[in-house]
């Protein structure tokens, strides 16, 4: 095993990306996409196993199957941990097939959800989520009814404020989660705060940063791309299994309000599995339809659209007044600049 | 020594350990241990840990340890190289003082 070589694939050379791509087809997985950083351990120049990571994420990891049983994956996954380490990254996931469980379970990852026999998410901490759900119990509203709304907010518009009276007027408290993965146009923590001080009104809401187990770039993936493929539904089934099986039970939770999505494909499918798989659990679904303004439904994309023509006269209509206060910020002025 | 960050070190090679070091507010020592030898070196992996971090007057730390039958020469190693990390306070061991 010694004379095995421990090289950094290049995905940007695309001879070194079709090698990888060859060898990962061979064991019956794709190269994803939006691969950050990838490995190899070559025999004579031969990819014989390989592992990537995209973000906090470890994924497109496979041995050759001649090769099985030399502890190569250990191999491989210490090399991926380390580097991402060394990026500042510590709390790691990694999305693989059921039947690795136990292999990552040897390298020190516990299971959070799966959806048999397509796909399991591991961390790299037994009491990851345990530890979540404490700091957001903590800071909610306990008793009675207790429902759950998760928004992204991009920008956090009436739309989504009107979603949250409707939802917290229909139970005793209401847990908000804001979507965490920077990937949007607006930061988390500008979307965050929009969110908690805009419905800082009302008394039973109370407002949590979604962090790595709501809508993030290990429970749901394929979000942040927006493209529909197959996978999206295996996806979606993940996330809410992650929602259905620890956050709802951990924090009672027994109904969840979302809004409704006529144009997003990827939300939609994730709206249809979400009132498949939550009833079966015991926690309720209410689709609510989105609100009009001129004839015309409310939705961040919208005043994204609007904001980057430059017509804040129409993003003021659609937005509670303290996005257009932060919109018309200096503070805005760098986001907004992207967006055009 | 104060913990400024998470520290880590080591594979999950055979005969190795990885350790990760991150702070731990007020809570002393704690240890996570997975280990492929846990029933019969469990606790003496434990102590090597906890000495080598005493011995570097390291107090308030969160210590994950994923242990593959490393000897306890490299387990304090480990340790000292991924506390130094967390620490960032340019602790040499390979130095003869």
């Amino acid at each position: 095993m010694e004379y095995l070589r421990e090289e950094v694939i290049k995905t940007t050379s695309e001879y070194d990306k079709e090698r990888l791509s060859a060898f990962l087809n061979k064991q019956g997985l794709t190269l994803d996409n939006d691969i950050e950083y990838s490995m190899a351990l070559t025999d004579s120049g031969r990819i014989v196993a390989a592992g990537s990571f995209a973000g906090r994420v470890l994924k497109c990891i496979a041995v050759d199957e001649d090769y099985k049983g030399w502890g190569l994956s250990a191999k491989v996954v210490s090399h991926l941990v380390n580097e991402l380490y060394r990026r500042g990254r510590t709390h790691l996931f990694i999305y693989t097939k059921p039947q690795n469980k136990n292999i990552f379970s040897e390298l020190g990852f516990s299971p959070v959800a799966e959806v048999p026999s397509k796909v399991i998410l591991m961390e790299n901490r037994a009491d990851g989520i345990k530890r979540y759900l404490e700091e957001v119990s903590t800071a909610r509203k306990k008793g009675g009814f207790s429902a759950a709304v998760v928004v992204n907010c991009n920008p956090f518009t009436l739309g989504h404020k009107y979603l949250i009276e409707y939802a917290a007027a229909r139970c005793d408290s209401l847990d908000v989660f804001v979507v965490w993965e920077d990937k949007s146009s607006f930061p988390s923590e500008i979307r965050y705060r929009l969110v908690k001080d805009g419905v800082g009104h009302i008394p039973n809401v109370a407002v949590h940063k979604g962090k790595d187990y709501i809508i993030s770039e290990a429970t749901f993936p394929s979000y942040f791309i927006k493209e529909y493929e197959d996978y999206v539904e295996t996806h979606a089934k993940l996330d809410i299994a992650v929602f259905a099986e620890h956050i709802a039970p951990a924090l009672g939770i027994v109904k969840r309000f979302v809004g409704e999505e006529p144009y997003c494909p990827v939300t939609s499918v994730y709206n249809r599995i979400m009132k498949e798989i939550l009833p079966v659990k015991g926690i309720e679904v209410e689709v609510v339809p989105r609100i009009s303004y001129k004839g015309k439904v409310i939705s961040a994309s919208r005043v994204r659209e609007l904001i980057k023509m430059g017509e804040m006269d129409k993003v003021k209509e659609l937005v509670p007044e303290i996005t257009y206060d932060y919109l018309t910020s200096s503070e805005a002025d760098k986001i907004i600049k992207k967006l055009g | 020594m104060e913990i400024k960050d998470v520290g880590m070190a080591g594979t999950l090679e055979s005969s190795d350990i990885m350790i990760s070091i991150e702070k731990n507010e007020g809570k002393g020592i704690e240890i996570e241990l997975k280990s492929t030898v846990e029933s019969q070196f469990g606790s003496q992996i434990r102590k090597v840990i906890k000495e080598t971090l005493e011995k570097m007057g390291v107090t308030n730390v969160f210590v994950r340890a994923n242990d593959k039958g490393a000897l306890d020469c490299t387990i304090q190693a480990r340790v000292e190289a991924a506390a130094s990390r967390a620490t960032q306070a340019g602790f040499k061991p390979w130095e003869v003082e």
